[in-house]
């Protein structure tokens, strides 16, 4: 337990909703990013265990973030967070080293399975 | 595994791909601002990259791959499209399919691909394409689909997601991650392109080749989430042959000759049909009625079958030639704005395959002599840009072709000098109908193109279009109006092997005439047929219609049977009506046709021969060498 996560999204409301599953399960969120190039910024400089990444945000896409990401770290663990219909964009961010998805509206116990099988 | 077996496969699906990549790359050139171009065509190339590799083709992967990272920057808005860009997709498009037709005849195509290779390469690289365009060989790839891997222990997965799992092409694709993690895979099945499609149904397979336990590779995929079931195959050494996804999949690719094989078998069906049914009138034994009846009402339901299977929408040929019309008029610095209607209608593949090089000889001409350029079509008071129309009409059993051009339509002064020239005509025809203008340039070795160009070549002409015509059992006609345009219309029956025809009898001996072309049948009375400048006509309606005697042209020694008035077949074939004598009519059959190879010197009147019910053979006329 007590694994590290970085938490991006670009609306309040789903970063708190995430942080709050993830800190009731007993994960560590050390940092939030609202755009790609933060998350790039804050991985680089936080290190985390594991990064929830929202596809569509502003400032760089989460898809491109996952790219720069991987590319400075390959064993990045990266969680995308997706809406329902954003089937190619989620092939997309696997292909760029995406390691799991959830799908919005976010059940807690789906989005701790995901977290768990992607840190196991 | 050998690959080799999948190779028809693979050309005749890469062609259905790239062929899909020029339409929508013309559709991008209408409209650079368009995204839905740039997604099909990236589509269009994955998939055949994904396809090269199976096979082993590394240069057409390689090279669908540059595509695919050129598109890529295209998509993500690190790149705009300029016009140098969509030539090179054309190039790229062109370099393609040489590649693609040169792996399968087994040449290396290394050589053919490397120019566009180093192209693309240089516009991947092109500085000003945005900052840090990611270089794409970083980028991990999708999962590998490594080309056959020999014959190494391997083992067929087939997995299941939950039916309740959301974006299963997603998780499918991170259950094929995985299975990675565990040895090389091959044939993913259906191919990961249609991962990303919202239709995909979560179940799909490939082969591993690891020599992991069965229950290990369960405990591993099962692990990814949202899989309902993996069932792992035998270890063998060979992939199976037949992907399972073929066997879900509503349509199945079946081999021409295959179609061809079978038609011939029902042919020969219909044939001892006829003789059973000729049998059967000689007794008057109920069962043996019923049986023949119940005979041919399966082999009528077979046959139609069987000839709707044949069947196949005339885009399968036409969508080829937007692209090939762009290029035409490039080339030669024309404006055109093509069209291609009908294109739903079903024509038998056989058909459709002959036609594709005559329509491609009619379509250059109509670039090359018809259309204008934009300067001599504004000076006449033309909108400058040039209409062309390819256009599929259903004509009861016949399907119409036209190319129909708004261009300066063929000069008929030119015709007849060169008609003169080759002693075709008197000197003194000073006009062409079009029926006659036809006629001439239809002869062999007639043409008027002043020049040889680039597009339309030398040597080809009219004559070779109009024979491939008959041929088939077709026919062609032409209207051209000076300065107005011109229109090439093909006629050709919707399939061909089984015909109706109508047979009529000259002495002993039987003759077919495809219904098709008979426009009605009559008896003249011997007072009405009177001589025309030298030929026999008959007035029909208040219209003279010329007459034939087949019994004359076949050089048949006894004359005729006097007194009775003999029956006059009416052939029409476009406009033209011709009457043609006959001894007797003998009824309406299917028959099946038998292709011909006419002894060079024999008349040009015979299409093809039949063998009827009872065993006899009969020849079949072909009413384009008659009228």
């Amino acid at each position: 337990m007590g694994h590290r996560v970085l938490v991006c999204d670009d609306a309040i409301f789903m970063r708190t909703m995430i942080s709050d599953i993830l800190t009731g399960a007993g994960y560590e969120v050390v940092g939030e990013a609202e755009s790609g190039v933060q998350a790039i910024a804050r991985y680089k400089e936080l290190r985390p265990d594991l990064v929830t990444m929202d596809i569509v945000m502003p400032d760089m896409g989460g898809i491109e973030a996952v790219r720069e990401i991987v590319k400075a770290d390959p064993d990045a663990k990266i969680l995308m967070c997706s809406a329902m219909g954003q089937q190619a964009l989620v092939v997309e961010a696997i292909q760029a080293g995406a390691k799991d998805f959830v799908v919005k509206p976010f059940q807690p116990s789906r989005v701790l399975e995901a977290v768990q099988r992607v840190l196991g | 595994m050998d690959v080799r077996q999948y190779a028809d496969l693979f050309l005749s699906e890469s062609r259905e791909h790239l062929t899909a990549f020029n339409q929508l790359l013309l559709e991008w050139e209408k409209d650079p601002a368009a995204t839905e171009p740039v997604s099909g065509i990236f589509r269009a190339v994955h998939t055949v990259k994904g396809m090269a590799a199976t096979m082993g083709y590394a240069p057409v992967a390689d090279l669908a791959h540059r595509v695919e990272s050129l598109l890529d920057g295209v998509r993500r808005g690190e790149r705009t499209v300029t016009p140098a860009m969509l030539e090179l997709l054309f190039r790229s498009a062109d370099g393609l399919e040489r590649a693609i037709t040169e792996s399968v005849t087994g040449v290396d195509a290394a050589t053919a691909v490397a120019p566009v290779l180093a192209e693309l390469d240089a516009a991947t690289a092109a500085p000003g394409t945005g900052p840090g365009a990611p270089l794409r060989e970083s980028r991990p790839s999708v999962p590998v689909i490594v080309p056959g891997t020999g014959p190494g222990k391997g083992r067929t997965v087939r997995v299941v997601l939950r039916t309740d799992a959301v974006l299963k092409g997603a998780r499918a694709l991170l259950v094929l991650r995985k299975a990675e993690t565990l040895g090389p895979l091959s044939a993913v099945t259906p191919a990961p392109a249609a991962f990303e499609s919202d239709a995909f149904d979560g179940h799909f397979s490939f082969r591993l080749d690891a020599p992991t336990e069965a229950a290990a590779i369960v405990a591993a995929l099962g692990r990814v989430g949202d899989v309902e079931k993996v069932e792992v195959g035998e270890e063998t050494a060979e992939a199976p042959a037949l992907a399972p996804d073929a066997l879900r999949s509503r349509h199945i690719r079946v081999d021409l000759q295959r179609l061809d094989e079978l038609m011939n078998l029902i042919g020969e069906l219909v044939i001892a049909r006829g003789r059973l049914h000729a049998i059967a009138t000689r007794f008057a034994e109920p069962d043996l009625h019923d049986v023949n009846g119940q005979i041919a009402r399966l082999a009528a339901q077979l046959q139609h079958e069987i000839v709707a299977a044949r069947m196949v929408p005339v885009w399968q040929v036409f969508d080829r030639f937007p692209r090939m019309v762009r290029d035409l008029a490039r080339q030669t610095g024309k404006q055109i704005a093509f069209r291609v209607e009908g294109k739903e209608i079903e024509l038998d593949r056989a058909i459709l395959d002959e036609i594709a090089e005559p329509l491609v000889h009619l379509l250059r001409n109509a670039v090359d002599h018809g259309i204008e350029t934009a300067d001599e079509r504004t000076a006449q008071g033309k909108p400058a840009v040039g209409q062309l129309v390819l256009a599929a009409v259903r004509e009861r059993s016949t399907v119409a072709v036209k190319v129909t051009d708004d261009g300066r339509g063929i000069n008929r002064e030119k015709v007849i000098g060169r008609a003169r020239q080759m002693g075709l005509i008197d000197s003194e025809v000073a006009a062409l109908g079009d029926e006659e203008l036809f006629r001439l340039i239809s002869k062999a070795g007639f043409s008027t193109a002043e020049r040889v160009t680039d597009v339309s070549g030398r040597g080809v002409g009219i004559d070779v279009v109009a024979t491939a015509m008959r041929a088939l059992g077709g026919s062609m006609e032409v209207r051209s109006e000076e300065g107005e345009g011109t229109c090439f219309t093909l006629r050709l029956p919707a399939t061909l092997a089984i015909v109706r025809a109508l047979l009529a009898k000259v002495g002993d001996e039987l003759y077919a005439m495809p219904l098709t072309h008979v426009a009605e049948t009559f008896t003249p009375r011997a007072g009405d047929i009177q001589r025309v400048q030298g030929r026999e006509a008959v007035l029909l309606r208040g219209d003279l219609l010329p007459l034939i005697r087949l019994r004359d042209l076949l050089g048949a020694a006894a004359p005729a049977v006097p007194g009775r008035g003999q029956p006059v077949i009416v052939l029409e074939l476009g406009e033209r009506r011709t009457g043609v004598v006959v001894d007797a009519l003998v009824g309406q059959q299917e028959i099946v046709v038998k292709s011909f190879e006419a002894p060079r010197g024999t008349l040009p009147v015979f299409s093809g021969a039949t063998i009827l019910g009872d065993g006899v053979p009969a020849l079949i006329l072909d009413a384009g060498g008659l009228v």
